[in-house]
Formats: structure tokens, C-alpha cells, sequence
């Protein structure tokens, strides 16, 4: 790399092209996002606002609406997320590690949801669950989103599963460790920081589920993001949409890069089928 | 669920133990839900659109929901911008992804990975907020009409609630995932390859037609089947920056079944968007199970 650099010395024009221009569409809107939220007074033609300040949060926090969604998604979210873990990981477990009649076709069967349009596909669901009257129901809106984590959480769990070195589970057993404690202190060990990050995944990718939640939650079931969507189109008080955009991206922004970092960026692309 | 996987650990991984169907039992749920929420309403939404009940509980063949879609002036429109919409996106995805992918295939240090980190952030901000800083920097009043007035330019024609609101936030949306296809299938060119183009005498422009095309091509259409999928029927940014009429496909279907509670029409609509990506999703899923079979 140092050689490269010496013998080119003239600036990286296209690089830097490509940065400022990404700097300004990417990250631009972000900064305005997050400007308005930091502002109580911004009227049309100043570039900047008259006045910064911190009223809008405690107004926006101090809104009954805001708690309940909130509260609403995040349960949302847990109930998902621990429902999926409870079914994906003993099948991932068994993908990995077992044998059995129709392995092959069950496990690319998680893929058949991407065949379809994804919208399209929501509202084929919802025609039924319109007969089995769950919609505008909690388990209703559940079920859809559990749907939703099945190939994150089973994929990435048996790519983790797989990648366990069989010989020291074998080891460990030969000087008599019982399969569970195997499971728990060898298997467990090295599988676990990447199970952890596909569980985080699916509970940042829940708690943002917006069509889900809108098709078959409404009107009874308000998440933040379906919050987010009246505050929109009602043209509130514009205060309102920017502090909930800061307040709810930043720590799912975090969340995402340790989860993208543990899981690895090629994998990442693969298994989307890069 | 522990003795589960005690019972499984515990079977000598080479005996014929190890085909006992209590691997079958442990994916069973997980399986059923994808049978019962994903096989099922797509066959349920054909049979039901084609086999309908009349009036006096006979059922029978009948195309008459897509002989109203395929003739209502209202259902054609929508169906048009849909599919303007995904071309277009389609397009400018291309145009703008490849140059990026193929710029941070061939260059190494800090300016390209913060090029790349800027490529991919876009994947973790979630289009509700996307769309809500849309309309603060491009809507009427925006951060552009703002800066513009400064330096003492008329404002912009606002794309917010026009075809292009719906174009530019799937756009933006997309970046991530097309470029980092593009780029894992970028790194299937070897250097030696091109070098080799370059030492008899190809220009850029050759060896990227001759050399780096034709291995990225399936990249590409793996790129652009993704994308179709998604946007074809995307719901939150049509619903949200798109005009009201003619409204994308995805706002469209939320609204018959929701609002005009007509859920034939609806799963018409569905089915006719199965229908249009039925190719693209074959593809897609062809694709990511061979690279997951390798």
C-alpha cells in the first residue's frame, strides 16, 4: 500500500468526488434531520435556526402518545425476538449438526419469502388473517414479524453452528464431558458472539418493521415507526419527527455496526446473494 | 429446549442415530410458519382471485377481478408509474452504483473506506426517518429551497408528492445492498487479468467492457433482481413522499384492502405483482442458493 502511494502522487480526484458528493446526499439530510431537532426557532429563509434549544424534547417525550408506542414496540420487539430465538436456534442447531430426511430443501425453504414482492406477499397474509380476525391484533402483527427474522436467525446461526471446530467438542467429550456441558462451554463459546449479533439484528429489524405493523396493526396497534408515519403526514409540529428520528436511530445505528462487525461485511453481501 | 440439544449431542455423530428425525422435529416450527404465512397466502391468493364464490355459494372459474384490473383506467395508471418507478430506479441505481463499486474495488487506504462507509450507512437508517429527512431537505421550504434562496437562486420544483419522491428515496434506500453485491462480485476479477488487458494495449474503457463486464454480469442482475423486488412493491416511501394518484402499487393494495375492504381486489393486485417479479424472484433465490450451497 505505501509503495502505491509514493508512486502516485498526483490526488485521488475520483475518490474525493465520490466522497464529497456521498458526504452531501448521505450524510446532508441526517444533519438536517438532526439540527431541527436541537432547534426551537427556524423560520424559512435563514440558513441557520434563530434558535437552538432543548424545549421540543421534554415536549415531545412528555407526549402520552410517544410513551405508549414506545412502550408498544418494545414489547413488540422482545416477544419477537425471544419467539424467534426459541424456534430458530434448536433448528439452526439441527441444520448444522444433523441429518435428517429433506435437510436440504427445508433449510433453502426459509428462502421462498424472497421469490415474492414483499408487500405483495404482506397483503396475501393479511387476506387471511382478515378471516382468522387478527388483524388490528397484537399476535396478529407477532406473527408477522416473526416471519420476517426466520432467515436471519436461522441462516446466521448455522453458518455460526458450522463453523465450531468439531474436533474439540469431540476432545472434550473423550475426557469425559457431558454433552450439555460440551454444548455450554465449547460450542456455545465460539458460536455465541455471532447468534448474539443475528438476535440484535432481528430486534433493531422488528422494532423498525413499518408495513407489518402498519397493514395488519392498524388501528389498534401503534409501533414508534407507525407513530412516526401520522406525525408525518399530519404535518405536526416539525420538532416532533426530528427529536423521535435522533432519539430512535442513533442507538439502533450502534447496535448495527457491532452486529455488522461481528457477522463481517463479504458474508454480509453473500448471503444476499452478492 | 436443553434436552433438546442434549439428546441431539449426545448422538454418536456417526451412526444412523444421527438421521433420526428429531432433527425434524427441531426445524418443524419454523418450517410450518413459513409454510402456513408464506406458501400458503400466495397459493391462497391465486386460488382465490381464479376460483370464486358467487352469491349463492357456488364456486367456479373466474378472471373477472383481473378483467376489471387489466380494464379500469385507475388500476392500469398505477401499475404504470409502479413499473416506471422501478425501472427508473433500477437505472439510476445502476448508473450510480457501479462507478462507486468499481472505484472502491481498485483503490486501497482511508479516503475509499470512508467512501464505503458513506455507500453502506444508508442500510441503517430506517426509510421512516429517510423519508422524514426527504421532506425537510427537499420538500417545500426545505434545506435546498433554503441554501438556493441565499445565494439568491429561485427555489426547486419540490419531487416531494410527485413520481420522483418515491424515485429518489428508493434510490438512496437501495445504495447499500447494490453496491456491496456489486462489489463481492467485483472481487472475482483478478488484477492479473486486467494487468494482463493492459500490457497489450486495452484503455479503461476496454478492459471494462471486455474483462470486468462479463464476470460482474451476474452480479449485476443479482443487484437488480433485489432491487426490482423491493421496489416494485415497496409501501413506506411511495405512501409517504409519492403523489396520491396515480399511487404505486404498494400504497394501492394497502388502500383496497384497508380502506375500500376488498380484499379480492386486493390479492388481485398482489397476485398481478407476483406475476410481474415472478422471473426476478426465481432468479434471486436461485442465485443466493447456489452461492449458499458452495
Amino acid at each position: 500500500m505505501t509503495s502505491l502511494t509514493l508512486k502516485r502522487a498526483r490526488p485521488d480526484w475520483s475518490g474525493i468526488a465520490f466522497a464529497v458528493i456521498l458526504t452531501l446526499v448521505i450524510i446532508g439530510p441526517l444533519v438536517v434531520v438532526a439540527t431541527w431537532a436541537f432547534t426551537e426557532v427556524w423560520r424559512y429563509p435563514n440558513i441557520i435556526p434563530q434558535k437552538f434549544g432543548f424545549r421540543f424534547w421534554g415536549q415531545t417525550l412528555g407526549r402520552p402518545d410517544v410513551w405508549n408506542a414506545l412502550m408498544l414496540s418494545l414489547k413488540l420487539s422482545t416477544v419477537v425476538t425471544l419467539l424467534s430465538a426459541l424456534i430458530c436456534l434448536p433448528a439452526a442447531y439441527a441444520f448444522a449438526r444433523m441429518k435428517f430426511p429433506g435437510r436440504d430443501i427445508l433449510f433453502f425453504s426459509f428462502l421462498a419469502g424472497h421469490a415474492f414482492p414483499k408487500f405483495g406477499l404482506l397483503v396475501a397474509i393479511a387476506a387471511i388473517f382478515l378471516q382468522l380476525n387478527l388483524i388490528g391484533t397484537f399476535w396478529g402483527v407477532v406473527l408477522i414479524q416473526l416471519v420476517g427474522t426466520l432467515m436471519f436467525m436461522i441462516w446466521i446461526p448455522v453458518a455460526a453452528f458450522q463453523a465450531v471446530d468439531k474436533r474439540m467438542e469431540e476432545a472434550a467429550r473423550d475426557v469425559g464431558a457431558s454433552p450439555l456441558r460440551v454444548f455450554w462451554s465449547i460450542t456455545l463459546p465460539q458460536a455465541g458472539p455471532t447468534i448474539f449479533a443475528a438476535v440484535l439484528l432481528s430486534f433493531v429489524g422488528t422494532f423498525y418493521e413499518t408495513e407489518g405493523a402498519w397493514l395488519i396493526g392498524a388501528p389498534g396497534i401503534r409501533t414508534m415507526p407507525v407513530l412516526m408515519i401520522s406525525y408525518i403526514n399530519n404535518q405536526m409540529v416539525i420538532q416532533y419527527g426530528a427529536v423521535l428520528s435522533v432519539l430512535l436511530w442513533v442507538p439502533s445505528f450502534i447496535a448495527l455496526m457491532f452486529a455488522r462487525r461481528v457477522i463481517g461485511g463479504g458474508a454480509f453481501a453473500r448471503g444476499f446473494g452478492g | 429446549m436443553s434436552e433438546f440439544v442434549e439428546r441431539a449431542v449426545s448422538v454418536p455423530a456417526e451412526t444412523a442415530a444421527g438421521r433420526r428425525p428429531i432433527g425434524l422435529l427441531l426445524v418443524a416450527i419454523p418450517v410450518f410458519l413459513v409454510i402456513w404465512l408464506v406458501i400458503w397466502p400466495a397459493i391462497n391468493a391465486i386460488s382465490r382471485t381464479i376460483w370464486r364464490t358467487d352469491a349463492d355459494g357456488n364456486s367456479s372459474f373466474d378472471l373477472s377481478s383481473y378483467a376489471f384490473f387489466f380494464s379500469d383506467r385507475y388500476s392500469l395508471d398505477n401499475l404504470a408509474i409502479t413499473l416506471w418507478t422501478t425501472l427508473v430506479c433500477a437505472v439510476l441505481l445502476l448508473v450510480i452504483c457501479l462507478p462507486i463499486a468499481l472505484y472502491l474495488r481498485f483503490s486501497h487506504g482511508r479516503l475509499p473506506a470512508y467512501v464505503q462507509a458513506l455507500a453502506i450507512l444508508p442500510m441503517f437508517v430506517p426509510s421512516i426517518i429517510l423519508a422524514f429527512a426527504f421532506i425537510r431537505v427537499l420538500g417545500p421550504n426545505g434545506m435546498v429551497d433554503i441554501l438556493l434562496n441565499a445565494v439568491g437562486l429561485p427555489k426547486i420544483r419540490t419531487p416531494y408528492l410527485t413520481p420522483w419522491g418515491p424515485v429518489i428515496g428508493l434510490v438512496w434506500d437501495n445504495i447499500p445492498l447494490t453496491v456491496l453485491i456489486l462489489l463481492s462480485g467485483l472481487g472475482s476479477v483478478a488484477n492479473q487479468s486486467i494487468e494482463a488487458a493492459r500490457d497489450v494495449g486495452a484503455n479503461t474503457l476496454r478492459v471494462f467492457w471486455h474483462i470486468i463486464l462479463p464476470r460482474i454480469s451476474n452480479s449485476i442482475l443479482v443487484a437488480l433482481s433485489f432491487s426490482v423486488l423491493g421496489i416494485f412493491s415497496s409501501f413506506t416511501l411511495p405512501y409517504l413522499l409519492g403523489p396520491a394518484s396515480p399511487e404505486m402499487l404498494g400504497p394501492f393494495m394497502q388502500r383496497t384492502l384497508r380502506d375500500v375492504q376488498d380484499p379480492i381486489g386486493a390479492m388481485t393486485q398482489a397476485v398481478v405483482a407476483f406475476g410481474f417479479c415472478i422471473l426476478f424472484g426465481l432468479f434471486y433465490v436461485r442465485s443466493v442458493a447456489k452461492n449458499r450451497g458452495k
